[in-house]
């Protein structure tokens, strides 16, 4: 691995983890024009963020060293994600980037989570956790299943090679196959990421928490790292969306003309997909608790279906 | 006497001792022991509801209120001989807090009541009773602690979930003790009483003007209700103006229509439906402005007056009034189809939070709760007051008792509100706005339909001071309907069940 593959890597990195909290700012504001509100600025979650690290922190007293390591966990794994990730460059992130292992970080970052919300001693905290192993014992299947299609289909695991395979091929290799597994993945980013109808990122009513309720025992610091290890996973997603399933405009040579047209293509894809999340979530109503494996099944269904139709058609 | 009267007392399992009208009310005077079987057939036999039950240290003697839909209020007072007598709760479940109330405030205990746990104080020592004569009002009681027991519900898997009384939104104060077994509720206990301010104490001894000010603030959003309900209680019987009674319904249904109008928006927001929500809120606001137009107050606060209103609306204000209302009504259209047209608003609300009918007639349930649960009771229709005689509306019932009934009764409600409201201004005419109202003596009875049910104020006189002021909000009656109505139900759906009874906390805990 040459240097420069190391410097784009850390570009990269550095790119998702300073667009999230963007993204999410602008989900916020999209939602809120739907709403007729102005809603708060696209800035709000950096500054979120910043106010967050400079508070103390309060530990419940139930809590051991674990609950102070897990933000640290859960940004790490993010952030060893995102180095998996091709986002400007295919060659990037050439042989660490195995697809197995980009859901197993997504696994560790939920698994770490859910202690955190254990750790509390708190019954929102059980609450949310418990719900959550309920919902991602569906999602979890749903995306290796999907990400298992598109692997068929370029003949490779390798996050990178499997971009640069769809790049270069063009409108060819566009399945019926491939969009189901889109679908599937948009189904799983709404649900992983507590988004409506699968959970209310904006509630207060701590009955109903899932996220938010694993969540309720943090302050301070952990609490910011926390937040910007969600963003970031929300960020991830659309990126596995985008230049998985859709990688036209990635680079695939080291050219400077070639890196500025990924660097447009993949802020335009993130834009399209955070407004695709604000509608689909002002369209809807959370949906009762007991219903959300329905959905789940559907999304889980549809990536069986793509993997089915890549072997049949 | 009126024909149903003496029908009335030659049926009755016994005769009382002494009977008498008072302002149109029956007044039946019986001994401690009579109180139940006479309550008995009364609710059981002449379809009647306890209304109100207190004890009135003035003569030692409990007071209980029963409506009856065909006669209108029958009062029951029991006189009692030491501070005892057997419990109503065993025979009459809607009983139960009233009874709890009466030991705590005044010291009467109810024997053989099956919950002797205090309801509202909480630490406070046994023999402290606010309510009996001897309590100085400005005593301040040294707090002894104690454990309050909650129903233990024990079995595997059986967790305890403590929800309150502080709550991650900026929501009034209460302690929600679930019993859960994984998602589902298997047991509910509801304990208030975090906002007990005295509110019966202080009105004891108060001047008029200062207690109108002090039951306006009783329980805010339903102030309008609150003094009118004072208002009748003190007027006991003076007949206001024409002009008066059409302002005090118009002022009434306004309360009313912003009421419901949060209320449907909030059951939007509990299930993070969002846009119709938001709207909602603008339209509250937009009433809200309309009332601070109209009367100085978003509120409504400072319209009513003993004798009459305080604030008129003049012929420019009134087309104000009405433009603005058919305007809400139809910026309202499109919420109500984005809500009914949307299948995963309705399959959060369908099925969800069911309270029985029986259920409802045991506990009492009142105003939209009971509607929704198809118990077709509005104070305005069966005991009219204020201008309600005369106007025309229909009464919003639903048979299901669940969450999207009582969201069909409130907004049906809405919309007969804003009829109500023209109907008002094209009948009024000038005139008087209040009258001169006589210094009152002996007992009044307020009887008003307030966006959340019926609403009961009674007050006592005695040498033209207040001795006994007790005022019975809808919430009272509805808070223990709930703890049923949320059994089977998950852990995630209470808020929305909660949302969609939108109860009051300060009105409860008074």
């Amino acid at each position: 691995m040459a240097l420069i593959d190391v410097i784009i890597t850390l570009t990269e990195v550095l790119f998702l983890l300073a667009l999230s909290p963007l993204l999410s700012g602008i989900i916020r504001k999209i939602k809120a024009w739907i709403q007729c509100r102005k809603g708060p600025g696209i800035l709000q979650p950096y500054r979120d963020i910043w106010k967050l690290l400079h508070k103390g922190t309060v530990m419940s007293k139930e809590a051991s060293w674990l609950f102070l390591l897990i933000p640290y966990i859960c940004l790490g794994a993010m952030l060893c994600l995102a180095v998996m990730m091709p986002v400007f460059y295919t060659g990037s992130s050439n042989g660490i980037g195995d697809m197995v292992a980009a859901i197993y970080m997504l696994a560790i970052f939920r698994f770490m989570m859910v202690l955190g919300g254990l750790e509390g001693g708190s019954s929102f905290g059980g609450m949310g956790s418990s719900r959550e192993m309920m919902i991602s014992a569906i999602v979890e299947p749903t995306l290796l299943l999907s990400i298992f299609s598109v692997a068929a289909i370029s003949g490779t695991t390798d996050l990178s090679d499997i971009s640069r395979y769809f790049a270069s091929s063009g409108a060819s290799v566009l399945s019926p196959s491939l969009f189901l597994a889109a679908a599937a993945i948009f189904i799983s980013l709404m649900a992983e990421n507590s988004r409506v109808p699968f959970d209310n990122p904006a509630t207060h009513l701590e009955l109903t928490m899932v996220h938010e309720g694993m969540l309720l025992e943090y302050s301070g610091r952990e609490l910011a790292l926390m937040e910007t290890a969600s963003y970031m996973r929300l960020t991830i997603f659309m990126v596995i969306l985008s230049n998985i399933f859709f990688p036209w405009g990635i680079a695939m040579d080291l050219e400077a003309g070639a890196l500025v047209i990924a660097i447009v293509a993949i802020v335009l894809k993130l834009l399209l997909i955070s407004v695709a999340v604000a509608v689909t979530e002002s369209l809807m109503a959370k949906l009762r608790l007991f219903r959300l494996p329905n959905l789940l099944t559907i999304s889980f269904t549809l990536s069986l279906l793509a993997v089915m139709s890549y072997y049949i058609l | 006497m009126r024909p149903y009267d003496i029908e009335l007392l030659d049926s009755l399992p016994f005769p009382p001792s002494k009977y008498e009208e008072r302002q149109g009310r029956l007044h039946l005077m019986v001994q401690e022991d009579q109180v139940r079987p006479l309550l008995s057939f009364l609710i059981k036999k002449e379809d009647g509801e306890l209304s109100n039950l207190y004890h009135l240290p003035s003569g030692n003697c409990i007071m209980a209120l029963v409506v009856v839909p065909r006669r209108g209020v029958i009062v029951i007072e029991g006189a009692l001989e030491g501070t005892t007598y057997p419990s109503l709760t065993i025979e009459l479940p809607s009983a139960h807090w009233y009874e709890r109330e009466m030991m705590e405030m005044s010291g009467i205990v109810p024997l053989d009541h099956p919950n002797m746990r205090p309801l509202h104080l909480h630490d406070w020592p046994k023999n402290e009773h606010p309510l009996s004569p001897s309590f100085p009002s400005d005593r301040e009681v040294p707090l002894v602690g104690g454990t309050y027991h909650y129903r233990k519900v024990e079995g595997e898997g059986i967790m305890e979930v403590p929800v309150g009384p502080v709550h991650a939104g900026v929501i009034e104060p209460g302690h929600f003790r679930f019993s859960t077994a994984g998602e589902p509720i298997i047991n509910l206990e509801v304990r208030l009483g975090f906002v007990h301010r005295g509110v019966e104490k202080s009105m004891e001894g108060c001047p008029l003007p200062r207690a109108l000010r002090l039951t306006e603030r009783i329980s805010g959003d339903n102030g309008v209700a609150h003094s009118m309900a004072f208002c009748q209680a003190v007027e006991m019987g003076t007949d206001v103006p024409e002009r008066a009674k059409m302002l005090r319904c118009i002022y009434s249904e306004m309360e009313r229509i912003y009421n419901h109008l949060g209320d449907i928006g909030g059951m939007a927001t509990d299930v993070a439906f969002a846009v119709p929500a938001a709207a909602a809120a603008t339209l509250r606001e937009r009433m809200l402005r309309l009332n601070h137009d109209l009367t100085g107050h978003r509120l409504l606060w400072g319209t009513m007056v003993p004798g009459g209103v305080a604030k008129d609306i003049d012929a420019e204000r009134s087309d104000h009034l009405q433009n603005a209302l058919v305007d809400l009504g139809l910026s309202f259209d499109p919420i109500e189809d984005t809500l009914f047209n949307s299948p995963s608003f309705l399959d959060r609300v369908e099925t969800t939070g069911t309270l029985s009918l029986s259920q409802a007639k045991d506990l009492r349930a009142t105003g939209p709760v009971a509607r929704a649960s198809g118990w077709d009771r509005d104070a305005r229709r069966d005991f009219p007051y204020a201008a309600y005689a005369r106007m025309g509306f229909q009464v919003q019932v639903q048979r299901e008792g669940d969450v999207l009934s009582r969201l069909r009764v409130k907004i049906g409600e809405m919309r007969e509100s804003m009829s109500i409201v023209k109907q008002c201004l094209d009948l009024m005419q000038d005139g008087e706005l209040r009258v001169e109202v006589p210094v009152p003596d002996g007992m009044g009875v307020g009887l008003v339909e307030s966006p959340r049910g019926e609403l009961v104020h009674c007050v006592h006189f005695e040498n033209g001071k207040m001795i006994r002021y007790k005022v019975r909000d809808p919430s009272f009656c509805n808070w223990p309907t709930m703890e049923k109505a949320v059994l089977g139900n998950i852990v995630p759906d209470f808020p929305l069940i909660n949302k969609s009874y939108n109860l009051s906390y300060a009105g409860n805990d008074l």
